[in-house]
């Protein structure tokens, strides 16, 4: 329950917003992040809908590899 | 680098000694078990899971109150998957419950709220403090008058202290949760170095990064000076997310609550401020406490407190299953014992 994904904002009409990640879209809300410190185009943490913290694209992309491998190998599990 | 890190994990641990790590999220003992990676732990470290499952804690009495709730006409209780299906003596919501239906965020609930104006709509809200930012969130943004909330939010660091001081544990490291610490700030956990002597760090949630996390604790372990080391640094800062901070205390009360079959633990959890009465449900419904029963056989008390580990659980993979949940931690994906069904 207490992870959250990685997503790229593509949308801001704050507190709302829309979020993007591996072709999925998402509202969100941003309420936890200050207004001024978010714009388009921000990689953000998303839990249960709403974003709670930035991180920069790198970060983003290396936790996501790291959830991939996870998949993957819960997958191998699973067969 | 994940052999790497491994061997150096195996270099750090001294030959005859024991040592215990907990981690204290479900998240992390998912990547732990699907992983692999407490089987290439050497001899003498052992991998314990903690309190990470607030499916888990949340107490029997809120649940029947819950459910009861969702047997009036006039109420739609709204809550996440899992909580759907947490065994209680009066059954779980799903099995007896009646007006319920599943959400996976606060937005979704205000959005229910919206559209069904003639019902009193219900949060049955848990989580750690991750999750109830949201949840000030959502009371920051404004709430449909038709919307109250059944908070049964915990508090991560005092679990967390509980553990430290309980000797029959004896915990040499702590793994702090990415995403609490995220709100909470790596900060929050100095007290452990500073005053109980006891080394954390703050990791993520792949492999490679947990691992890092447990090469930092063993590092400090051996030098014998705790700190609290950050390994996720790029998404937690030292004093967290301040604004979440803000909003959790504006809405928030810290209050002395029950964890399911562990009792009492004050200061451990949140309840909605007098200003906020209108929105509170205990209060608007005039719940009461029910005293709790105890599950037969099941020790899921003695697994949020790493005390026992599921298999030593005689209903473990049973007469208890994931289908057939005896316990609320075979509920729960973060539940121990479900993410150890699963993974062997
Ligand atoms: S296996 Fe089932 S009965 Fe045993 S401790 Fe876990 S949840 Fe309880």
């Amino acid at each position: 329950m207490c992870v959250g994904v990685p997503m790229r904002l593509v949308e801001i009409d704050y507190p709302f917003g829309v979020a993007e990640a591996k072709g999925v879209r998402r509202n969100i809300g941003l309420q936890l992040l200050p207004e001024g410190e978010i714009k388009i185009g921000d990689y953000v943490i998303v839990h249960v809908g709403f974003a709670i913290e930035k991180l920069d694209k790198r970060e983003a992309d290396e936790i996501w590899k790291g959830y991939e491998e996870l998949l993957g190998l819960m997958e191998e599990g699973d067969a | 680098m994940v052999e790497g890190v491994i061997r150096q994990i195996r270099e750090l641990i001294p030959r005859g000694k024991r040592l215990k790590i907990m981690n204290v999220c479900g998240s992390h003992e998912h990547t732990i078990s699907s992983s692999g990676i407490r089987s290439l732990m050497p001899e003498g470290l052992e991998l314990i899971p903690g309190p990470g499952c607030p499916v888990c804690v949340c107490p029997e009495s809120d649940i029947i109150n819950a459910i009861e709730l969702s047997r009036r006409d006039d109420v739609l209780l709204v809550t996440y998957g899992d909580m759907l299906r947490v065994p209680s003596r009066e059954g779980s919501i799903i099995s007896n419950g009646r007006n319920f239906r599943m959400v996976t965020s606060p937005s979704e609930v205000v959005r229910i709220a919206r559209e069904d104006k003639d019902r009193k709509v219900i949060f049955f809200s848990i989580g750690f403090e991750t999750t109830t930012a949201p949840v000030a969130a959502i009371l920051e943004t404004g709430m449909p008058e038709n919307l109250y909330i059944l908070s049964s939010h915990r508090l991560t660091p005092r679990i967390m202290e509980v553990l430290v001081m309980d000797s029959e544990i004896g915990i040499d490291g702590f793994i702090a949760p990415g995403h609490v610490s995220a709100i909470v700030g790596a900060d929050a956990w100095r007290v452990f170095p500073e005053r109980y002597g006891i080394p954390v760090v703050v990791a993520g949630f792949e492999p490679e990064n947990l691992l890092l996390g447990l090469l930092e604790l063993l590092r400090q372990i051996n030098d014998g000076r705790p700190y609290v080391g950050n390994v996720y640094r790029h998404v937690v800062r030292p004093q967290g997310n301040t604004t979440a901070q803000r909003l959790i205390n504006k809405y928030f009360t810290v209050s002395d609550v029950n964890w399911r079959a562990i009792g009492n633990i004050p200061r451990s959890g949140l309840e909605l401020r007098d200003e906020y009465a209108r929105a509170d449900a205990k209060r608007v419904f005039g719940l009461k406490e029910v005293k709790e029963s105890k599950i037969p056989g099941c020790i899921c008390d003695r697994v949020v407190l790493g005390k026992a580990y599921p298999d030593d659980c005689r209903l473990f993979k049973k007469a208890c299953t994931p289908e057939r949940p005896k316990g609320p931690c075979m509920v729960s994906i973060e539940g121990a014992c479900n993410i150890w069904f699963k993974n062997r």
